[in-house]
């Protein structure tokens, strides 16, 4: 679990954002979907797993743009010098 | 595209969010500019666009068409076990309850919505946990049915609530009363304990469907 953890942690930004932007590019096609073709199936898929490749896209930027301010270890300094 | 008869604005916007979002990732995909030199920033702000604010934008207005055209007949009627209802409603020539209503403007094209929803505060969300049931039976249960088998077997979860009607149907008009048949069961019906859509008053609001439990109850010994 450690080490996945540790791959995880290894991963850096750019191959964060660029993992954001492809699942992006996927997850785009499947919200709009609903709206060219809307059946029981599109609006289906577009309210669930498309927002939910979506969302991963989005949380992905987000952890990478929170490393690149270093929010964690500033967050830590914070607290030792409470 | 969209719901009903025309292309909506709001499905316009879905479609140009997508558009422009798609654009900024392949930009740079292709790009690759890196996050540690001096325009970072911009980059930053450029993939906030097309991962935030655009994907959000098209999937918000996504919903709301996907949510508009879950209330149209058409959605209703592409599950295979609701084609006979769908037929019915859109013949012009059908007497049942459901193609009258279908045939009134107040009710159109969104006459299985408007007679089937529930009414209330949380009817909105209450009506799509129910469709959300419908969906998972027919995936488990009736995606394979053939038509003669459904039309025998299924029937409504629960029996149409008066109540339903009676949102259009006050039960406290004039004219309403003025129908002797209306006034003798008044009570009955206000109560819930005589339904409007039944052989004895209005007659059933899908008889095209009717063709299995009721005539087997009929024909017993």
């Amino acid at each position: 679990m450690k080490k996945l953890f540790a791959k995880i942690w290894g991963i850096t930004n750019e191959q964060l954002i660029r993992a954001a932007c492809v699942l992006g590019l996927v997850a785009l096609p499947l919200m709009v979907a609903s709206v060219v073709l809307p059946n029981v199936w599109t609006v289906l898929i577009a309210l669930s797993v498309g927002q939910a490749i979506g969302t991963l896209s989005f949380l992905l930027y987000l952890i990478a743009v929170a490393r690149d301010l270093e929010i964690v270890r500033r967050l830590r300094g914070a607290r030792k010098s409470d | 595209m969209s719901t009903g008869d025309g292309i909506d604005w709001v499905a316009w916007l879905s479609g140009a969010s997508a558009l422009a979002a798609a654009g900024i990732l392949v930009t740079h995909l292709v790009r690759r500019p890196r996050l540690d030199a001096e325009n970072k920033t911009n980059t930053k702000l450029w993939l906030l666009l097309g991962l935030g604010v655009f994907p959000i934008t098209s999937a918000g207005t996504a919903n709301i068409t996907g949510f508009k055209e879950t209330q149209s007949r058409r959605f209703c009627g592409s599950c295979h076990v609701m084609e006979p209802h769908r037929d019915d409603s859109n013949n012009p020539n059908s007497t049942s309850l459901a193609a009258i209503h279908a045939r009134n403007d107040a009710f159109g094209s969104e006459n299985c919505y408007s007679c089937h929803k529930d009414y209330g505060m949380y009817g909105y969300v209450m009506t799509k946990w129910g469709g959300m049931g419908h969906v998972y039976w027919y995936l488990t249960k009736y995606h394979s049915m053939p038509l003669e088998e459904s039309n025998h077997d299924i029937r409504i979860n629960r029996p149409l609530p008066n109540a339903n009607c009676m949102h259009c149907h006050t039960t406290t008009g004039p004219r309403w009363l003025s129908v002797s048949d209306h006034a003798s069961s008044l009570e009955a019906v206000r109560a819930g304990t005589m339904s409007c859509a039944s052989p004895g008053c209005h007659g059933y609001a899908h008889p095209v469907t009717k063709i299995g439990k009721e005539l087997d109850a009929g024909a017993g010994p």
